[in-house]
C-alpha cells in the first residue's frame, strides 16, 4: 500500500473503464480530499448549506470539513458505508449531537441563511423548525392523539379544535389517518413498527418544518413497511425538504433527487441521484453504488 | 461386533449433557434457597397473624382445684386458660414430685422422668398479691370444672378480675336524722335485697348512707348486671365527656390567656430596651440610592457579558456584580429596618391588656369551678352503683381500691364483664368483635389496655408526613443529580454519600433529629437565634452574602460550556470559582438565618413559661428524621428510573424542539414514575417500621392529643404523639406485666403489620393505575 502517497484527485473516469481506487486510498491513509460536486447541486436554490462543517468526538474526527448545499424542496439522501458519518452530519443538523459532552464542531452551518452554529443561536427554536425521525421507531408512551400533538403542546397550544385539526392534517399527511382515526386515544405502542414509524413522521411535520431530517428510517422495518414508509417519503417531498440518511443504495436510488456518497467523515461525490447512479463523475462512487466495495 | 444395531448410534446421540451443565444441582440450590425464605417470612408474618388475631378470642375460665400438699386446705384457683404445655420438670421439681409420690398426695404416681403436661392460666386480681398468671403442673390438680358463673372483668385500672358475681349494691345518701338499722329486708326493681344504714363523714359532714344489696342468682340476676355495668358505662362516659371536653378546654384557655400576658410583657420590656429605628431621612435616602444603583448596574452588566467568548469576564462585568449586590443588601436593609419597625408596646396598652384578661381569666376559672362541681355531684352519683364479685382463692370480693378493701368496686370501673364459660359460639363472635372494635376505636388507657386510636393516628400521620416530606425532595435532589449536574467527581462523591446513608444506624439519625431538629431548628423557631450577631456585622455579611451571589453568577455566564466549543481552561476556572462562591454563599445563608438579629422566635412567652412549643420533641421533627433516614431509598430508585427512561424517546422530545425541562417534565418522569413509586413505598415501608429514632424524637407512652384535630392548623407538628412499633417496644418490655401484655403485643404487631401492607397497597394501586394510563414503558 502507498502510506506515502501525495494525495491523488482522481480525473472523472469514463464509466467502462476499470476505476482507479485512488480517492479510497487516500482518505485511508489521511488526506483531505476534494468533494466532486456536480453543477446541477450547486445551481438551485439551497435550504440548507453546511458550510466546511467538521466534527471531533473527543480526540477522534468523525467529519472532515463537509460542504455541501441542500436542494430545497428535493429529497436528498447521504448514502455510504457504516461509520462513514453520514449519522453525524445528520444529527448535526439539528444539534443533537450537542447532548454529548466530548463533541467538538468547526466550520458551520445555515439554515434558510441563518447560523445554527453560533453560540447566541437558541438550540430549541432551531430544533422546532427542523423535523427528525430516527432509526428506530420511538413514539412516546402516550396516546397515538398525544404522540402526534406532542410538538404543538410544548408550544403551549391548547386549543383543543387546533391540535385536533393539525393531528388529522398530519397524520393523512403521514398516511397513517385511516388505520387509526378510531383509536387516537389508545397507546401509540400497540401499533406496528411500521405504523409506528409513519406515526414519528406525523409526529415530525405537525409543526411544518423547513427540513424533514430521517435517519435511516426503515432499517428496522420489514420490506413492506419499508415500501410504505419509501412511499409516503414520495409524497411528502412535494411539500417538504427532506434530507435522509440511508445505507441501501436501492432505497437512495428510489427515494431521492440528490445523492451524497460519504466515505470516512468525507464527501465524496454529490449530485443528481440518475446521474450519480448511472453516470458517477468517481470510480469509487461506481464501484460503491453497484455493490462492489462498502 | 454382531451385538451392534443395525443402525450405529452417532456421535450425537451417545453425548449426554452433564448435569452441572444443566444446572441441575445449582437449581436444586436455588429452588431451595427461595423456599428457606418463604418458610421464614411466612412463618414470622403466619405467627403474628396467628397469635395476633387470637388475642380477643373469649377463653374459658376454668375452676382449678389443688391437691392439698403443704397439709393446707387445698388451694383454688380461677383463671382464663391461656395455653396448654408439655414440658421436662427441672431436677428440684422432680425431687419435690418424687416426695409427692411417696408420701402418696397425688391423685395417681407420677414419673417424673416422662414429659409432663401443664396448663397456664390468667388468674387475675392483682390486688390481691398472687401473680396474675400461674403455670399449673397437671399432676397436682385434684379437679377442673368450667363453671358458667364465672365472669371476666375488664378493668379500667389493676387488670382483669375473674371471680363470681354476687350482688349488686346500691347506695343512697339519707339526711343524718335518719334512723340507722343494721339489716332489713328491702325490695329493688331487680330484686329483694337487704338494706343496711350507717354514718358516714363526706368532707367532714355527718351523713347517712343506706345501703342495699341484692343477691344476684342465676341467668336473670346476670342480665340484671349486665344492664348495670351498661348504664354505669354510659355515666362514665357522660363524665368524661365533661372532664376532656369543656374542663380541658378551660384550662386550654386560662394558659393561652396568660401566655398573651406574658407575651405583652416581653414585648413591652423590648420596647424599653430597644432605641433603634432610624430616621425616615436616612430609610428614604439609602432606598432611593439602591434602586439607582440597582438599574445603573443592570444596564452595565448587559453591556459587559460576553457569551461568545467563554471564560473572558470584563471589569465591567465585576462593577456590575457590585453595583447590583450593594444595591439589593441596601433594599433589603429598608425592607427589614424601616422606621416604623420595632415593638412598640406602651406601658398604658400592657395596663389594659392585663386588666382585660385578669377579669377574662376570673370568668374562666369561675366557669371551671362549676364544672367541677358538676363533675363532682355526677362521681358522686355514679358511685350509688357497686358491685360485690368474688375472688375464688381468696373468696373476698373485689374492691373499689387496693387500700379499702371494704368498699365494692364501682361498677363504672368496669369496661365489659364477659361470662365465656356460658357463651355459645356467635356470642363468642359478638365478645371478639366488640373487643376488636374497641381496639381500634379507643383511646389508650394509662395502663396500656384500651384502644389504640391513638397509636393508629400517630402512626398514619407521622407515615404521611413522612411521605409528603421525603419524596419531593428525593426526587427533585435525583432529577438534578441524573439530569442537570455535569457527570463528574463531585457527582460521583456525592452518590457514593447518598448511598452511605442508607447504611448509617437508625439510632444515629435519632440521635441527629433530636439535637438538630428538636433543639436547634426547634428552639430557633421558639426563641430566635441564641446569640444574635450585632446589627452591623450582620448587615456587612448580608453585604457579603449578595456580591458573593452576584459575582457567582457572573462567573457560571462566563464559565458555561458552548456545546461544541473546547471548554477552556479559563472557563473551567470561572466555574470552579462559581461553585465554590455559591458554597460560601449558601454557609453565610445559614449563618445570617442563624444570628439575625430582627428574629426574637414565636414562642418566646411560652419558653420563659416553660414549655418549650417546637423546642421539644414531636412529630414534625419525628418525621423530618425519618424522611432523613429514607431519603438515600428515594433518591437511589428515582435516578434508576430515571437512567431507565430510554436514550431514544428524550432524543425524539428534544428533536421535537422541547426543552430539557420539558423533556424531564413530559417524557421522563412519567417514564420513571412507576420506578419512583417503587422508591416511594420502599421508604415509606421502611419508615413506618422505624422503631429506634422515634424513641427519640417524639414517640412516647401516652399522648395527651392527637397530632390531629379539627382545628386550625389541623395538623399540630410540635405535639407528640404514639407510635405503633414504639408501643409494641414498650408493651413487650416496659410493661409491669409483660406476660399479661404479651397478647397485646402480638395484635399490635399484626396491626403495625396490616397498616404498612395497607399503605403499601395503596401505593401500588396507584402505581399500576399510572401505568395502565400510560400504557408499558418502553
Amino acid at each position: 500500500m502507498t502510506g506515502t502517497a501525495t494525495p491523488r484527485i482522481t480525473r472523472p473516469s469514463n464509466g467502462a473503464d476499470e476505476p482507479e481506487l485512488g480517492v479510497i486510498e487516500a482518505i485511508r491513509a489521511g488526506h483531505e480530499v476534494r468533494s466532486v460536486i456536480h453543477e446541477q447541486v450547486t445551481e438551485g436554490d439551497a435550504v440548507l448549506n453546511i458550510e466546511a462543517f467538521s466534527l471531533y468526538y473527543g480526540q477522534a474526527q468523525a467529519l472532515h470539513s463537509v460542504t455541501a448545499p441542500v436542494r430545497r424542496g428535493k429529497v436528498t439522501a447521504i448514502s455510504g458505508p457504516s461509520g462513514c458519518g453520514k449519522s453525524t452530519l445528520l444529527r448535526s443538523v439539528n444539534r443533537l449531537n450537542d447532548l454529548i459532552d466530548s463533541v467538538r464542531i468547526e466550520g458551520d452551518m445555515l439554515l434558510n441563511g441563518e447560523s445554527i452554529y453560533h453560540p447566541r443561536v437558541d438550540v430549541i427554536s432551531l430544533r422546532k423548525r427542523l423535523g427528525m425521525v430516527f432509526q428506530k421507531p420511538n413514539p412516546f408512551p402516550m396516546s397515538i392523539f398525544e404522540n402526534v400533538v406532542y410538538p404543538l403542546r410544548i408550544d403551549g397550544e391548547k386549543r383543543r379544535s387546533v391540535l385536533e385539526e393539525a393531528c388529522e392534517r398530519s397524520l393523512k399527511g403521514a398516511a397513517i389517518w385511516d388505520e387509526v382515526k378510531d383509536r387516537l386515544k389508545e397507546s401509540a405502542l400497540g401499533l406496528s413498527g411500521g405504523q409506528q414509524q409513519r406515526l414519528c413522521i406525523a409526529r415530525a411535520i405537525v409543526a411544518d418544518p423547513e427540513v424533514l431530517l430521517l435517519d435511516e428510517p426503515c432499517s428496522a422495518l420489514d420490506p413492506v413497511a419499508t415500501l410504505r414508509i419509501e412511499e409516503l417519503i414520495h409524497e411528502i417531498s412535494e411539500r417538504y425538504t427532506v434530507l435522509i440518511v440511508t445505507h441501501n443504495m436501492q432505497q437512495a436510488a428510489r427515494v431521492s433527487d440528490f445523492t451524497a456518497f460519504m466515505y470516512l467523515g468525507r464527501l465524496v461525490e454529490y449530485g443528481p441521484t440518475d446521474e450519480v447512479f448511472q453516470r458517477p463523475r468517481l470510480g469509487e462512487t461506481e464501484q460503491y453504488v453497484t455493490g462492489r466495495f462498502g | 461386533m454382531q451385538e451392534q444395531p443395525t443402525q450405529p448410534e452417532t456421535q450425537a446421540h451417545r453425548r449426554v449433557t452433564p448435569p452441572a451443565a444443566r444446572g441441575g444441582p445449582l437449581m436444586w440450590l436455588m429452588g431451595g434457597a427461595l423456599a428457606a425464605c418463604l418458610v421464614l417470612v411466612l412463618g414470622l408474618i403466619g405467627l403474628i397473624v396467628v397469635r395476633g388475631s387470637q388475642t380477643f378470642w373469649p377463653k374459658a375460665i376454668e375452676r382449678v382445684e389443688m391437691v392439698a400438699v403443704e397439709g393446707g386446705e387445698p388451694e383454688v384457683l380461677l383463671g382464663r386458660l391461656m395455653e396448654t404445655d408439655v414440658y421436662r420438670p427441672d431436677r428440684d421439681e422432680r425431687a419435690r414430685i418424687e416426695a409427692l409420690n411417696a408420701q402418696g398426695l397425688l391423685p395417681q404416681s407420677v414419673d417424673p422422668d416422662e414429659p409432663l403436661e401443664r396448663i397456664l392460666l390468667q388468674v387475675g386480681n392483682r390486688e390481691f398479691g398472687a401473680a396474675a398468671f400461674r403455670w399449673v403442673p397437671l399432676y397436682e390438680v385434684a379437679s377442673r370444672s368450667r363453671p358458667e358463673n364465672t365472669v371476666v372483668l375488664e378493668r379500667l385500672e389493676w387488670g382483669p378480675f375473674i371471680g363470681s358475681v354476687d350482688a349488686l349494691v346500691f347506695d343512697r345518701w339519707l339526711p343524718e336524722d335518719e334512723a340507722l338499722f343494721d339489716e332489713r329486708p328491702a325490695s329493688t326493681d331487680i330484686g329483694e335485697g337487704v338494706a343496711t344504714r350507717e354514718v358516714r363523714f363526706v368532707g367532714g359532714e355527718r351523713r347517712v348512707l343506706e345501703r342495699v344489696t341484692v343477691p344476684l342468682v342465676g341467668e336473670e340476676g346476670f342480665r340484671a348486671f349486665e344492664r348495670e355495668v351498661r348504664s354505669a358505662k354510659d355515666r362514665r362516659r357522660v363524665i368524661e365527656r365533661l372532664e376532656r371536653g369543656e374542663r380541658s378546654e378551660v384550662d386550654r384557655r386560662i394558659g393561652a390567656l396568660n401566655m398573651r400576658v406574658r407575651r405583652a410583657e416581653l414585648e413591652r420590656e423590648e420596647t424599653v430596651s430597644d432605641d433603634s429605628s432610624m430616621p425616615f431621612w436616612l430609610w428614604g435616602g439609602t432606598t432611593i440610592a439602591s434602586i439607582g444603583l440597582l438599574f445603573a448596574g443592570v444596564r452595565l452588566r448587559r453591556s459587559t457579558t460576553d457569551p461568545d467568548h467563554p471564560g473572558r469576564v470584563k471589569p465591567g462585568g465585576f462593577l456590575a456584580s457590585l453595583m447590583i449586590g450593594v444595591s439589593l443588601a441596601g433594599l433589603f436593609f429598608g425592607a427589614v429596618d424601616h422606621p416604623w419597625s420595632g415593638p412598640s408596646m406602651s406601658e398604658e396598652r400592657l395596663e389594659s391588656i392585663r386588666a382585660e384578661h385578669a377579669s377574662e381569666v376570673e370568668r374562666l376559672i369561675e366557669r371551671g369551678e362549676e364544672i367541677d362541681a358538676r363533675l363532682s355531684e355526677l362521681r358522686r352519683d355514679d358511685a350509688r352503683f357497686r358491685v360485690i364479685v368474688t375472688d375464688a382463692r381468696t373468696g373476698r370480693f373485689a374492691p373499689e381500691e387496693v387500700g379499702r378493701p371494704g368498699e365494692p368496686m364501682r361498677l363504672s370501673q368496669i369496661d365489659r364483664a364477659v361470662r365465656s364459660n356460658a357463651l355459645d359460639f356467635s356470642g363468642r363472635l359478638g365478645v371478639y368483635f366488640d373487643r376488636w372494635a374497641q381496639f381500634l376505636t379507643d383511646r389508650p388507657r394509662p395502663d396500656g389496655e384500651g384502644g389504640l386510636l391513638s397509636v393508629i393516628v400517630g402512626t398514619v400521620t407521622l407515615t404521611m408526613l413522612l411521605t409528603i416530606t421525603v419524596v419531593p425532595l428525593g426526587v427533585i435532589a435525583a432529577i438534578y443529580l441524573r439530569e442537570y449536574a455535569h457527570q463528574g467527581f463531585i457527582t460521583s462523591v456525592l452518590r457514593i454519600a447518598v448511598n452511605n446513608l442508607a447504611g448509617v444506624p437508625s439510632i444515629v439519625y435519632g440521635v441527629f433529629g433530636l439535637g438538630f431538629f428538636c433543639y436547634i431548628v426547634g428552639g430557633y423557631i421558639d426563641t430566635g437565634p441564641d446569640a444574635p450577631a450585632a446589627r452591623t456585622p450582620w448587615w456587612a455579611l448580608v453585604g457579603a452574602l449578595v456580591l458573593a451571589a452576584s459575582l457567582a453568577i457572573t462567573l457560571m455566564g462566563a464559565g458555561r460550556r458552548i456545546p461544541g466549543r473546547p471548554s477552556s481552561r479559563a472557563a473551567s476556572a470561572c466555574r470552579i470559582g462559581a461553585g465554590l462562591l455559591w458554597v460560601a454563599a449558601v454557609a453565610l445563608v445559614f449563618y445570617l438565618v442563624a444570628a439575625t438579629p430582627y428574629f426574637g422566635g414565636f414562642f418566646r412567652a411560652e419558653v420563659s413559661a416553660g414549655q418549650p412549643v417546637f423546642g421539644a420533641r414531636g412529630i414534625l421533627w419525628a418525621s423530618l428524621t425519618l424522611s432523613l433516614l429514607t431519603l438515600p431509598v428515594v433518591i437511589v430508585a428515582t435516578e434508576e428510573a430515571i437512567a431507565a427512561v430510554p436514550r431514544s424517546i428524550r432524543e425524539a422530545s428534544l428533536g421535537c424542539g422541547a426543552s430539557k425541562w420539558q423533556t424531564i417534565r413530559r417524557v421522563v418522569l412519567p417514564g420513571a414514575l412507576p420506578g419512583i413509586m417503587t422508591g416511594a413505598i420502599l421508604a415509606i415501608a421502611r419508615g413506618a417500621g422505624e422503631v429506634a429514632p422515634l424513641m427519640l424524637v417524639g414517640a412516647v407512652k401516652l399522648a395527651p392529643q392527637l397530632p390531629v384535630s379539627t382545628e386550625f392548623p389541623f395538623i399540630h407538628g410540635e405535639r407528640s404523639f404514639m407510635h405503633l412499633g414504639f408501643h409494641i417496644y414498650d408493651l413487650g418490655f416496659q410493661s409491669r406485666d409483660s406476660e399479661a401484655a404479651q397478647p397485646l403485643v402480638w395484635t399490635t404487631t399484626l396491626l403495625l403489620i396490616a397498616i404498612v401492607l395497607l399503605l403499601n397497597l395503596a401505593a401500588i394501586v396507584l402505581r399500576s393505575r399510572l401505568r395502565s394510563r400510560k400504557g408499558p414503558a418502553v
